[in-house]
């Protein structure tokens, strides 16, 4: 049995319970009380940035970062508790999730020390927001092939020009990592060629159109490249070396409790729904057994963390969390739906339908962004030794 | 209570003597191999939740997580689970544990005399025919007061199977004496333990059908390739994957609440921990089986190839230590009762108070 198809329990370190107790007393006053459920739904994507600034100003963004940049040396096991503690009270992390997670810790890892200087600190203390370049209209499950080009010039700047689409939160972010070829695709060597730029949002020559989304949400976006001129130093890490390093960032990106903790606020309102003894059997048992799937999910995303912590690269491990995750968390709004009382419409005005009828239609994205289920069960394929 | 590499070699130890045996023998999964239990005694398997004091070898459940994956693995023909918890159930309730292999009871019909004799039938007996004591709850006493019953020649065996040919029978007496153990000793009954138990067998067999699975697909040409270039059997096989992989965290989880029992753990929490790990296991089962079989084909369905050794079982086991239902039905209750307000904060609490054992 390949390794990846196991996972160990975690023991949490002994200040746990504290620093939980701690997290949650700070939300309950953080958080107003009637904050509404339906914004508790898919929380990550929800932006606020004085709430994410007063995150930092608590110590809570970049925790496990050096001091010297802003960041809080602590474990990266609390670091995980606080984020499913955010999630599952949905707290409104969206503004500063992404630069948390990913792009952060990117720059620490293959930026120079300027870059360093420059964005990590002020990501800490959840006043610089970042989004993610990756996909284009034409390259995304399939990201080698990426159109967006990266010329050096003679003085050593870079002029790019290209587009990216689906950017989260590009219009209201400050900093992006572009994916860009910089020497032609070669068919031989389809990840060879590519790297990875630091752009700031009113760069000249870049231009961000929101795109409106099934529901009427704007939160993605287009960025078009027209000759955007970038310093030398933009770029990130190594020139030719793109592929290695977003191929890291995915599995940053893939790998935390968002990936089956983004509609707990159903769950409640569920259970709030049908009070503390349903009469029907079919309820009970429904609720019954989307807890212990929410159980075992965060048993496996917990060994997930540990693994992480102990500087393994669980990367199947994680493909596995999120294709679990993604099927549970489709399967619960059409069953929600499914076990609601007669007495439910979905053109009603109450917490319990606005929550429901929110994640019915938001939760096929789920399998779409971070890697879509068949990108991912390929990745698990071949953990499996088929390809 | 072994450490980590401890554990390592026992799960090794176990995989090499059930690999050997099911190698070798005739392997009509049913029948009792008698060679491999002798074996199995001598290693100390059997008895590895008995306390050392009481003859036992001392282990915990994590240490027994191994060895009942093991032998899902290799769907060994030995009562392995149902000796170690009625040995682990009679040694709490302070009950001497006899040296003869134990089964239990799922349920009890009769009457118990004032003489320490019963007389009537043990429903449910996994193994019966083979074993030298079964241990059983004393019904219409609301705490389930815990007995040994002494097989004895007053015994008559009503043979049954379940699908995959392992014996479930039910024990007919005229008079056999009993022993009566201390009520709730640990806070969990038999069937809880069961359930325990047929998880971690469940997470193996199931890991044992997807290996099978996997070589298959690498090994069966179809249109001039291995099926397992297509990719639609690939995905497949991923999802198989993905759904084992649940299985085995939740019966390695479970497994460490028991052995946590006590110590970190309450009988509460072990009971949601159990519920909630039994009926995921139920859950993969559906997929994994129905998935296996797919990427098998007609060879599959056959009597002679070895898959079924693996999903007969999946099967049957998927009723035994609780179904969907019962499970489903009971940690519904409860989480219900608990409601919104305390459903996050109960699952938190469990794993931090069971990170932190008292010692
Ligand atoms: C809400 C949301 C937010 C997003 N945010 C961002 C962001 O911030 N930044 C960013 O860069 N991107 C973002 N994305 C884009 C996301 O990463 C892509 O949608 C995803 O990678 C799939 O690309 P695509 O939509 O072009 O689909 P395609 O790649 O065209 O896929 C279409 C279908 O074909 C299937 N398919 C494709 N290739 C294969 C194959 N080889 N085998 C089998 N099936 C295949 C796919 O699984 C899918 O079902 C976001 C997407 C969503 C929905």
């Amino acid at each position: 049995m390949p390794t990846p198809f196991t996972f160990d329990p975690v023991d949490l370190p002994p200040g746990i319970p504290a620093f939980r107790a701690e997290i949650r007393e700070w939300l309950a006053r953080e958080m107003p009380r009637d904050y509404p459920s339906h914004q508790r739904a898919n929380c990550w994507a929800v932006y606020d940035a004085d709430f994410s600034r007063r995150l930092g100003a608590r110590g809570w963004i970049g925790m496990v970062w050096p001091k010297t940049y802003g960041g809080h040396e602590r474990s990266p096991i609390e670091r995980y508790v606080l984020m499913e503690e955010l999630l599952a009270a949905g707290a409104p992390v969206g503004a500063h999730w992404i630069g948390d997670r990913q792009t952060a810790p990117a720059i620490l890892r293959y930026g120079t020390e300027a870059q360093k200087q420059r964005y990590v600190p002020a990501v800490a203390r959840g006043e610089c927001f970042c989004c993610i370049g990756m996909s284009e209209p034409n390259a995304g499950s399939d990201l080698a092939s990426v159109k967006t080009r990266a010329e050096r010039l003679p003085d050593g700047r870079w002029k790019i020009n290209g587009q990216k689409i689906w950017t989260t939160l590009a219009h209201k972010s400050h900093l992006i990592i572009v994916l860009a070829r910089t020497s032609p695709q070669d068919e031989k060597n389809r990840h060879a060629g590519l790297s990875q730029f630091l752009l700031e949002f009113g760069t000249p020559g870049m231009r961000v159109q929101p795109i409106t989304d099934l529901v009427g949400e704007q939160h993605f976006n287009e960025i078009f490249f027209e000759d955007c001129i970038v310093e030398a130093d933009g770029l990130l890490g190594t020139e030719g070396d793109g592929w290695k390093q977003v191929t890291a960032e995915l599995s940053l990106e893939r790998s935390g409790p968002e990936r089956y903790l983004s509609s707990m606020s159903l769950f409640h309102e569920l259970l709030r729904r049908v009070g503390p003894d349903p009469a029907s059997d079919a309820v009970r048992q429904a609720i019954g057994r989307l807890s212990a799937e929410i159980w075992t999910l965060r048993q496996m995303s917990l060994s997930v963390a540990g693994q992480l912590a102990r500087g393994e690269d669980p990367y199947v491990q994680a493909a596995i969390v999120k294709d679990l995750g993604n099927v549970f968390e489709q399967a619960l709004p059409p069953l929600v739906q499914s076990l609601a009382d007669a007495g439910v419409r979905l053109e009603q005005d109450s917490d319990f339908v606005r929550t429901l009828a929110l994640l019915l239609q938001v939760s096929p994205s789920f399998s779409l962004r971070g890697g879509t289920r068949e990108i991912l069960r390929g990745i698990i394929a071949r953990g499996l030794g088929l390809r | 209570m072994a450490d980590l590499e401890q554990r390592q070699m026992l799960a090794d130890t176990a995989d090499r003597l059930f690999a050997d045996a099911t190698k070798s023998a005739e392997t009509d999964a049913a029948g009792f191999d008698a060679a491999l239990w002798a074996q199995a005694v001598e290693l100390g398997l059997p008895s590895l939740l008995v306390p050392e004091g009481l003859g036992g070898a001392g282990g915990d459940w994590e240490d027994a997580c191994v060895v009942l994956q093991a032998a899902g693995f290799h769907a060994v023909p030995l009562p392995l689970a149902e000796h170690l918890i009625a040995a682990q159930f009679a040694a709490v309730a302070g009950i001497d544990v006899p040296t003869t292999m134990l089964s239990f009871a799922s349920a009890v019909e009769g009457r118990f005399s004032a003489s320490r004799t019963f007389e009537g039938r043990l429903l449910g007996v996994p193994w019966g025919r083979h074993a030298g004591a079964v241990v059983a709850l004393q019904p219409d006493r609301p705490d389930g007061v815990p007995l040994l019953i002494r097989r004895s020649d007053a015994f008559e065996v009503e043979p049954h199977v379940n699908p995959a040919g392992e014996p479930r029978d039910t024990l007919v007496t005229r008079g056999s004496p009993f022993l009566v153990g201390q009520p709730r000793p640990d806070g969990l009954l038999l069937h809880e333990r069961l359930a325990v138990a047929r998880c971690a067998q469940i997470a193996g067999a199931l890991r044992a059908a997807l290996q099978r699975s996997v070589e298959y697909a690498g090994t069966r040409k179809q249109f001039g390739r291995a099926i397992g270039q297509f990719q639609a059997v690939q995905q497949q096989l991923a999802q198989f994957g993905t759904e084992v992989a649940a299985a085995s965290a939740a019966a390695t989880a479970a497994c460490r609440a028991m052995a946590r029992l006590g110590n970190g753990v309450t009988a509460a929490d072990a009971r949601f921990t159990i519920g909630a790990a039994k009926l995921r296991c139920n859950l993969a089962i559906g997929v994994g089986t129905s998935t296996a079989h797919q990427v098998h084909a007609a060879i599959g369905f056959t009597r002679e190839y070895d898959l079924r050794r693996s999903t007969q079982r999946l099967w049957s086991w998927r009723s035994e230590g609780g179904n969907d239902r019962d499970w489903s039905d009971r940690l519904g209750r409860q989480v219900c009762a608990r409601g919104a307000e305390h459903f996050w904060s109960d699952l938190t609490a469990r794993d931090d108070a069971a990170s932190s054992p008292r010692e």
